[in-house]
């Protein structure tokens, strides 16, 4: 049932992983993996795209909380998009919202990222 | 009496044996030296004789094949036997024949007299020589009926026979017409030795060393049974002394001694040219016992050194390598597949590494099937072997398939350019594919152990979890109150709890720890030891959740959170305190209204105690009678059906509206019996918690 990947793009200096399908303690390896890989090879400018993620458990959560100290600490940022709903749901009550941006859109977040590198 | 009879007959039979012959032979050596004295000339009493003579030797043949019925195949060692017992007789024969000779020079007449002397030197000899004969012949039966093939025991029966036959025309009282039988049936006998004498196939089946050996002992046979012959055709004493004593067992003796002589003579130059072949033959042999001692393998396989051990010790031995290693792949998700040498004989794991590297290795590893480098010094493949030039010979390395898939490669070295022929490459194969299976086997059976040993472990920390949740509920007038904790897995992560803090009120905690498993049993206990001892110290919910935030931020692991509501009720009051640490909503009714509520909080272990002190709130609610609140965990409105759609708020609401009314335990009932009709079938996909609260109105205000 729990059918998951995981999309990576790059594109000027941020680097965008697209999301699709349940994320869940089964699945949430494989997005440790690619948030692994990203920090091996110095990329800390990340958003994730959500427009295809269908469910997030709090395993899924805790993917997140375990690499954005890291990332901040080397001045980067996960910035998070497209949530559905029932998606944000799940973020907004755990109060992520109050510690990860989320953006409606892909470019706001991309923007954000390119304002601060400017700066 | 049966067993008494079985235990005695063999004895008795052996002892009749035995004992018979002696008696035999002796009547007929007092009834000789009486004709000899006293020219009797009755026919009956020499047919008596010869009667006595030929059951004597028919026991003489039964101890003879009695004594031999335990030899099985030693065929090299029977031979050798025959040798010595034809050496022994023969050379008793010539000395006797010394002393014979010396004693019938004087007598040259066709009836020759004997003296008491020559009478039983003469039976002596005769006796000898009849016992070589058997001998002999019960050799030659065995060698030829090694393999049977069609007609190989009908050739040699028509041999005997022929033999029989040409023994009944050599009886004293035929007349001379008989005779021309009797040469047609010898001259018959003959043809058959010549035909059984092809037989001889067992030497196939000796090694090496047995061949020469063989070689030997058949030339000296050779030797010894033409000699017989010899003494056989000229008139010698041997063959007048034993044409007087028993014409049939002269012809006994004749026709074995050349089936002796043909037969001998036929195995040593057969040996002879089997003697090349000897080590081909060896060898296959050697392979074939080597692959039945592949069940060694599998008995092996609870230990995974030992079996692998084995199986490079074998590898040496089924293709007589100097050396051989094994090494095993193991693959690790995306990363390349780590390759390890398990087991080395005979070589350093330096050295293994210096060939055992690069592009050797990959194109083992890609091309999947064996490699042979016939010249190591000089191959190409082999050109990035430091010092190769010392490393002289060859070099075969064979795959481990399991199911298509490489799991490791078995290594052989001979220290001769070009040592793998044909034949190595395909018993190493085959012995491959044994080798897979064991390790296959030896790696489900440690894995099956593995899991058990979780399963224990699982076991334990289910054991604890349940001790950790409330064993009872606190009872008051004005509350009825339910609470139910399903999980899916041995060990869940959710966790409720009550705690009377005074008369009048309970705090109430409904969480629910991040991930699954025994971490999150640690997490729990851990949750329900923060919450046993700041619930007495913090007058308000949400003072409990930032000093518990504050605490578990320094022991969670940074991908672990926890989410939870802490609430307090006062019966007194009739009032609910409400604070939520990144939890799901309460469900609060109260007469037609119902509302989730949901004051803001974060995750417990999610941000630091500043951010989470400003993000925090507390919900004062208050209760008249009849509300309910439903405090429960994510398991209930995430829970799928078969489509993957999830039980949600909505439905959970409205259940919970539907069932207002009805008490507790009728609410917490149809909200769980909802959810299984939901997902479908009778596992859930996660933990779920339900604690419902009904409020009964404050204490002595209810009629």
């Amino acid at each position: 049932m729990a059918d998951f990947k995981i999309n990576h793009r790059e594109g000027e200096g941020v680097s965008v992983i697209e999301l699709k399908g349940y994320l869940d303690a089964h699945t949430a390896p494989e997005l440790e993996t690619a948030f692994q890989r990203l920090l091996n090879d110095k990329k800390f400018n990340i958003i994730v795209n959500c427009r295809d993620l269908a469910y997030i458990s709090s395993a899924g959560l805790g993917v997140f909380m375990a690499y954005i100290e890291d990332v901040r600490k080397n001045k980067g940022d996960i910035k998070l998009t497209n949530m559905s709903a029932k998606v944000y749901n799940v973020f907004d009550l755990l109060g992520f919202p109050l510690l990860y941006e989320i953006y409606k859109e892909e470019k706001e977040a991309l923007t954000k990222f390119k304002t601060i590198q400017r700066a | 009496m049966d067993r008494i009879e079985s235990l005695i007959m063999p004895r008795v039979k052996n002892l009749l044996l035995i004992t018979v012959p002696p008696v035999l032979f002796l009547v007929v050596f007092v009834y000789d030296i009486v004709r000899a004295t006293v020219n009797l000339e009755l026919l009956w009493l020499d047919l008596t004789r010869e009667s006595f003579i030929i059951v004597a030797f028919v026991l003489v043949y039964l101890l003879i094949e009695r004594s031999r019925s335990n030899i099985k195949r030693a065929t090299t060692k029977d031979i050798g036997r025959l040798l010595i017992v034809c050496a022994v007789v023969l050379s008793f024969v010539g000395v006797l024949s010394a002393f014979g000779f010396a004693d019938t020079t004087s007598q040259e007449n066709e009836q020759p007299r004997y003296s008491a002397m020559g009478i039983f030197l003469s039976m002596i000899l005769a006796v000898g020589v009849g016992i070589v004969s058997i001998r002999a012949l019960l050799t030659i039966k065995d060698l030829i009926l090694f393999k049977r093939k069609k007609g190989t025991k009908r050739n040699y029966t028509i041999y005997v026979i022929l033999l029989l036959g040409s023994m009944v025309f050599m009886l004293p009282f035929l007349s001379m017409e008989s005779a021309l039988f009797g040469t047609l049936f010898f001259s018959l006998s003959v043809l058959a030795i010549v035909a059984n004498s092809f037989r001889q196939s067992w030497i196939v089946y000796l090694s090496r060393k047995e061949k020469i050996y063989v070689i030997v002992y058949s030339a000296f046979l050779f030797i010894a049974f033409v000699l017989l012959n010899v003494l056989f055709f000229e008139k010698t004493f041997t063959n007048k002394a034993l044409l007087a004593f028993s014409q049939p067992l002269h012809r006994f003796t004749q026709l074995n001694a050349i089936f002796g002589a043909v037969y001998f003579g036929m195995a040593f130059v057969s040996t002879l040219f089997h003697l090349p072949t000897a080590e081909v033959f060896e060898r296959k042999q050697y392979e074939i016992t080597s692959l039945h001692n592949l069940s060694r393998l599998v008995t092996q396989v609870f230990d995974f050194n030992d079996l692998v051990n084995t199986v490079t010790q074998m590898t040496l031995e089924v293709c007589g390598a100097k050396s051989a290693w094994l090494e095993l792949i193991t693959k690790d998700g995306d990363k390349p597949p780590l390759v390890e040498v398990v087991s080395a004989r005979y070589i350093t794991k330096d050295r293994i590494e210096n060939i055992s590297t690069g592009d050797l290795r990959d194109l083992i590893i890609e091309s999947k099937k064996y490699l042979l480098i016939d010249e190591v010094s000089a191959d190409r493949r082999t050109r990035h072997v430091k010092e190769r030039k010392l490393l002289k010979g060859s070099l075969l390395s064979v795959p481990l398939l399991s199911q298509g898939n490489l799991i490791g490669m078995l290594y052989a070295i001979k220290e001769f350019e070009y040592g793998f022929d044909q034949d190595d490459i395909d018993v190493l194969t085959s012995f491959a594919d044994h080798v897979t299976i064991a390790i296959e086997n030896s790696k489900l059976i440690a894995k099956s152990i593995e899991r058990e040993r979780l399963e224990q472990e699982m076991m334990v920390a289910q054991a604890m979890q349940k001790r950790l949740l409330p064993q009872g509920l606190p009872t008051s007038e004005s509350l009825d109150m339910v609470a139910v904790s399903e999980s899916s897995q041995e060990v869940g992560g959710d966790y409720y709890d009550f705690v009377q803090l005074s008369k009048d009120k309970v705090g109430i905690v409904v969480g629910d720890v991040s991930g699954k498993g025994v971490s999150a049993a640690f997490y729990m206990a851990e949750v329900k030891g923060i919450f046993l001892s700041l619930s007495r110290m913090c007058s308000s919910p949400k003072d409990l959740l930032i000093r518990a935030n504050e605490t578990l931020i320094g022991s969670l692991e940074k991908k672990a959170f926890i989410s939870l509501i802490y609430a307090i009720l006062d019966s007194k009051d009739g009032t609910l305190h409400i604070a939520r640490a990144g939890h799901c909503p309460v469900i609060y009714m109260s007469g037609e209204h119902t509302e989730l509520v949901r004051p803001s909080g974060l995750g417990l272990g999610l941000a630091n105690g500043e951010i989470f002190e400003r993000s925090t709130e507390e919900r004062l609610l208050t209760l008249h009678e009849g509300d309910v609140c439903i405090l429960y965990t994510d398991g209930v409105t995430e829970s799928r059906d078969q489509s993957g759609e999830e039980f949600g708020y909505d439905r959970l609401v409205a259940v919970a509206q539907r069932l207002r009314k009805n008490n507790a335990n009728e609410i917490k009932n149809s909200i769980l019996q909802e959810v299984r009709n939901h997902i479908g079938e009778p596992t859930y996909g996660d933990d779920m918690t339900l604690v419902v609260i009904k409020w009964l109105g404050k204490q002595g205000e209810r009629p």
